[in-house]
């Protein structure tokens, strides 16, 4: 019942943010809700121990999928968006069998190689790709215009609506996946690696899942990210955001599920609302970067560690009379 | 609560609210310094939505620095003129960092919640975010990538640079003034500026009776060594060398490579900024005749007659020791697309983006920097909104670049329009070719 | 025709030299300490800014200039290893992650002292050396080469003949086996990172005259870096020398008579099909990934 009450006010805060927000606060707003999706998605492959440097490139996988799907063939938007993430999929399915070849960091540096020639082949091939410009005039999704309702997705507060609900959708898909058996393989894989094959798991099955589900999600995010900006190119994909990404997911920590979104929305207002409003112009990835280093010296463990702390502290207050056999269990 | 009041802010009615419904909503960030809202009175903001730090930050910080200077001078003149009383001007950044995303919500903020009054921007991959708010805001937006024009956004114009349509005067001078030069090849890296400019490049070329000898080489943006390019320039023992749009980056190690390769031909560029650094690592013999389509503002041809840049070389030496050794193209661009905006909006008295587009536009005519030109672009971009009419050729002599001729880009176009979009579609740069 | 392919090879053994010193370094760094340095790249850079501050700047003789660049970016690596990758030892991700952040410190800082615009360094020497009318080396190109082989003979002789270098390759063979020998982590951690990027400093230094200097410059040299090293097998100092000179000549050629994005292709795929015959590379062993 406790929980109930407290996903409900979380979802009120969610559904009453925007109208808080500035309007430049509630465009960031609706990418730090497709931002999320992204990480936590990233989190499901890092659960099997390898980090892949090739995520950001299969998210574009989806936007260019569900971007084209609209574009060429006129497909209708949300089915789109579900034909990017299953070719995100698909795609990463192929990329498997080279790459859960390697271990470590050949895996990692083997998922950057493989994420970079997807990417030069956009560049490279003007049809269908569009070349180095990348695809514009994307279709938003449709305006809803059904009597008193009207619905304009161009409008940040209307798409994050969308977004919303489809993240948590995602994220409520994942939290399953991973409390379910598969989901304890993948930790299984991780940490007990020659255990979990003597006990009859077949390694690299449940690798290519897990990269496959992770890659999945990401190329959903992606197609969200192209129908609400409208544009999309091969720099939209680059390095530069899958380091974004991997800091935050190691930022915030990787142990638990909120850690990823918890390093992703700190990090991310830090340096897009913060530092802009403090009005430093090219001080500002200076001071990021420093912060990065500060966080990763001092809370090792990721921010989620701090919020570990403080719950455990509060459950102390809250129950002082706890046997103290119990905290242990 | 009732079922229209929920989905208020889903629909476009509300966006179309002016800045000031944004006080209630901005109540949050306007705690912080520099986002106040309601902008004093007698004060106009000008946006400027281009990249601050990374890669892309050479074509965006050189030309707020420039405007800046624009800004003090124009301030200290007595300001901008509007209905009578003078306003101040000031600049209003926002670091797009090359991103279509980050570029959107630049574009709202400035727009919504700063209350600036004209947004300029560097366009090419981030235009295609903004374009949007550019439509249901009726902003007027400005890019100094023409590429960017079509019919679809009424409101944004390309008042500064025609890239690469200019290119075509520098070939048409090289084939007047040295007409045994017979055959060419080209490079470029493949981007959003190198591939348009190798179509007016090649219809340059062809129209000047220049064979080449090759098809156009293109490299990766990231590329540091030029080696392996030049030796492949080289190899078919061409007259003319042409490096297309290439950035400083890659200008100077390929003419450095090509000095030392011992290349002895003519080239032809579209920049050439520091040339005097490339003299220094080549020699002057070798920059001899060099061709490229950027003057020096210390020029004295830039003081002439009909050349509206206004004290060109004062602003090249003001800028020079502000920020010594960061000149450029953008530098004065920007500055440039300021001058015009300051005529349209005292004309039009009202710093309202219709009525100033519609002074600036008035006529079909405008004062582009170089001259008097006309508001042109419907066969190539599908909109007559980009500004064209003379451009200079420059050519390095003794050292020092000069300006020679003035080429006219409607003349050249008028004979040769055909092969032009012939090129333009052939790479996929016409308009209507766009994805 | 002939004239052609060997100035290719010539173009082909500079660009191997200077990638080779890059990429060295970041094998030694990564064998030693477990940490992929994604700020290789910026000490290149960081190399190349030494040039343009006191070579540019202050006119000071170049090479003077080169051993202050040297051991400049060198202590670089030693603030790099005393602040962050120490204290990290036990937590390589979040080396990656630190070595992240201070990327973004050198470039922040290179934009703002030296603007973002690319930087003139002035040539040392415009001497070319002429084996026919089209096949020359310049002398500057040459000095990398030189530098290079020189280089990477000293850490050579270095590794195999002192016993600094012993204990080097005791820990990156075996970093517990060599703790146990009474070998100094610490010690070794310091000496691999001040030699990383000293390395990378000094092809900074020697190619800073022939490239443009930017504050995102090493961005490109990373790539082709881990590249190599990741060819040449993790952890392996030959393989990473071999495969920088297949690299080069590959990415070279294939520019030469195709483009230049074709040869990035070319490159990267071939390193996925070194890497699915042989996922440890070339020259590497299983359990150094």
């Amino acid at each position: 019942m406790r929980n109930f009450l407290i996903w409900l006010i979380v979802a009120a805060g969610l559904i009453a943010l925007p109208h808080t927000l500035s309007f430049s606060l509630q465009e960031i707003l609706v990418f730090l809700v497709i931002n999320v999706l992204l990480v936590v998605s990233y989190r499901l492959l890092t659960l099997t121990g390898e980090w892949s440097l090739g995520h950001v490139v299969i998210m574009g996988v989806g936007a260019y999928t569900s971007a084209l799907m609209t574009k060429r063939l006129g497909v209708y938007v949300p089915v789109s968006m579900i034909m990017g993430a299953l070719m995100a999929g698909f795609v990463a399915f192929l990329l498997s069998f080279p790459l859960f070849r390697m271990k470590g960091f050949y895996f990692l540096i083997g998922s950057f190689a493989s994420a970079e020639i997807i990417r030069l082949l956009w560049k490279r091939f003007r049809e269908p790709f569009g070349g180095p410009k990348g695809l514009k005039r994307i279709d938003s999704l449709a305006d809803i215009n059904i009597g008193p309702i009207q619905v304009d997705f161009f409008e940040p507060v209307a798409y994050y609506y969308f977004a919303l609900i489809v993240v948590a959708v995602c994220l409520w898909i994942l939290w399953r996946i991973e409390k379910s058996l598969v989901g304890l393989t993948f930790h299984a894989v991780h940490w007990q690696d020659k255990l979990a094959q003597a006990s009859g798991v077949d390694l690299r099955r449940y690798r290519t899942l897990a990269f496959v589900l992770a890659s999945s999600f990401a190329g959903l995010s992606g197609a969200l990210l192209a129908h609400y900006i409208g544009t999309i190119n091969p720099n939209s994909f680059d390095v530069e955001l899958m380091v974004f990404v991997l800091t935050w997911a190691i930022v915030g920590g990787t142990a638990t599920f909120y850690g990823p979104i918890l390093g992703c929305v700190v990090l991310t207002l830090l340096n897009e609302v913060v530092l802009r409003e403090m009005g430093f112009q090219q001080m500002r990835p200076l001071i990021y970067g420093a912060i990065m280093i500060g966080s990763i010296l001092f809370l090792p463990d990721g921010l989620e560690s701090l919020v570990k702390r403080a719950m455990a502290a509060w459950k102390r207050r809250s129950t002082p009379a706890a046997e103290p056999g119990k905290e242990s269990a | 609560m009732n079922v229209k009041t929920l989905f208020k802010g889903l629909s476009r009615r509300s966006f179309l609210g002016s800045a000031a419904s944004v006080a209630g909503a901005g109540a949050l960030s306007s705690s912080f310094p520099g986002m106040a809202i309601a902008a004093e009175d007698n004060v106009i903001k000008i946006g400027f939505l281009a990249p601050l730090t990374g890669p892309v930050a050479a074509w965006g910080k050189p030309g707020l620095d420039g405007c800046e200077i624009w800004a003090d001078w124009v301030n200290a003149a007595g300001g901008i003129n509007i209905g009578g009383t003078a306003h101040t001007v000031e600049f209003v950044g926002y670091d797009n960092e090359y991103d279509p995303g980050k570029a959107r919500t630049g574009a709202t903020k400035l727009i919504r919640e700063d209350g600036v009054s004209f947004v300029m921007m560097l366009g090419g991959d981030t235009w295609p975010g903004v374009e949007p708010v550019a439509d249901k805001t009726g902003m007027l937006f400005s890019t100094l990538l023409p590429s960017d024009l079509s019919p679809d956004s009424e409101t944004l114009i390309a008042p500064a640079e025609v890239h690469p349509v200019y290119n075509v005067t520098g070939v048409e001078w090289l084939a007047k003034n040295k007409p045994e030069l017979k055959t060419a090849v080209m490079c470029a890296q493949d981007d959003a500026l190198g591939l348009p400019s190798v179509a007016t490049y090649l219809a340059a070329f062809e129209a000047a009776g220049i064979t080449m000898q090759d098809d156009p080489l293109l490299f990766d943006p990231a590329t540091t060594d030029f080696a392996p390019v030049v030796t492949r320039l080289m190899s078919t023992d061409p007259d003319i060398i042409c490096l297309d749009t290439c950035y400083s980056d890659y200008v100077h190690p390929i003419c450095e490579q090509l000095f030392q390769q011992g290349y002895k031909g003519q080239i032809i560029s579209c920049t050439a900024d520091f040339y005097d650094q490339i003299i220094e690592k080549t020699s002057k013999e070798f920059m001899e005749g060099f061709i490229f389509q950027f003057p020096d503002f210390d020029d004295p041809a830039m003081e002439a007659e009909g050349i509206n840049f206004k004290n060109a070389n004062a602003f090249f030496e003001e800028f020079n020791k502000r920020f010594p050794g960061q000149w450029g193209a953008v530098s004065w661009e920007y500055a440039a697309i300021m001058d015009l905006w300051k005529a349209a909006a005292e004309t039009a008295g009202s710093t309202d983006p219709a009525a100033v587009k519609e002074a600036m536009m008035a006529g079909g005519k405008g004062l582009h920097a170089f001259g008097e030109a006309e508001w042109w672009g419907s066969d190539l971009f599908g909109i007559d909104h980009a500004l064209v009419g003379d451009w200079p050729v420059v050519v390095i002599e003794d050292g020092k670049a000069r300006i020679k001729a003035m080429g006219s880009i409607p003349d050249w176009y008028a004979a040769n329009g055909e092969l032009l979009k012939k090129h333009m579609a052939a790479y996929g740069q016409m308009w209507d070719q766009r994805t | 025709m002939l004239d052609l392919l060997l100035q290719t090879g010539l173009n082909a053994l500079y660009s191997a030299s200077y990638i080779s010193l890059v990429a060295v370094g970041l094998v030694l760094i990564f064998g030693v300490m477990g940490i992929v340095n994604f700020a290789h790249g910026e000490l290149f850079m960081a190399g190349a800014y030494v040039v343009v501050a006191l070579y540019s700047g202050f006119k000071l003789p170049y090479l003077l200039v080169a051993a202050i660049g040297l051991i400049f970016v060198g202590c670089l690596g030693l603030l790099m290893e005393r602040t962050m990758f120490r204290p990290l030892r036990t937590n390589p991700l979040g080396g990656l992650v630190a070595s992240i952040g201070f990327l973004m410190i050198l470039q922040a800082l290179a934009s703002m002292t030296f603007g973002v615009r690319m930087a003139f360094v002035p040539p040392v020497t415009q001497e070319v050396i002429e084996f026919s009318e089209r096949v020359r080396l310049p002398v500057q190109r040459l000095y990398v080469i030189l530098a290079a082989f020189g280089f990477l003979t000293l850490l050579w002789l270095f590794l195999t003949k002192t016993r600094f270098g012993w204990a080097l390759r005791a820990s990156a063979q075996d970093p517990e086996a060599a703790a146990l020998q009474g070998i100094s982590i610490n010690q070794t951690a310091k000496i691999a990172m001040f030699i990383g990027a000293a390395l990378a400093g000094i092809a900074g230094v020697l190619t800073a005259p022939l490239i443009s200097v930017n504050p995102h410059m090493g961005h490109s040299v990373i790539i082709a870096a881990f590249i190599v090293a990741i060819v040449g097998g993790v952890g392996s100092l030959e393989g990473a020398v071999v495969a920088s000179v297949a690299y080069a000549f590959v990415h070279t050629f294939v520019t030469t008579f195709f483009d230049g994005v074709i040869a990035d292709i070319t490159g990267l795929s071939l390193m996925l099909i070194v890497l699915i015959i042989k996922p440890t590379g070339l020259f590497g062993t299983a359990d150094r990934a």
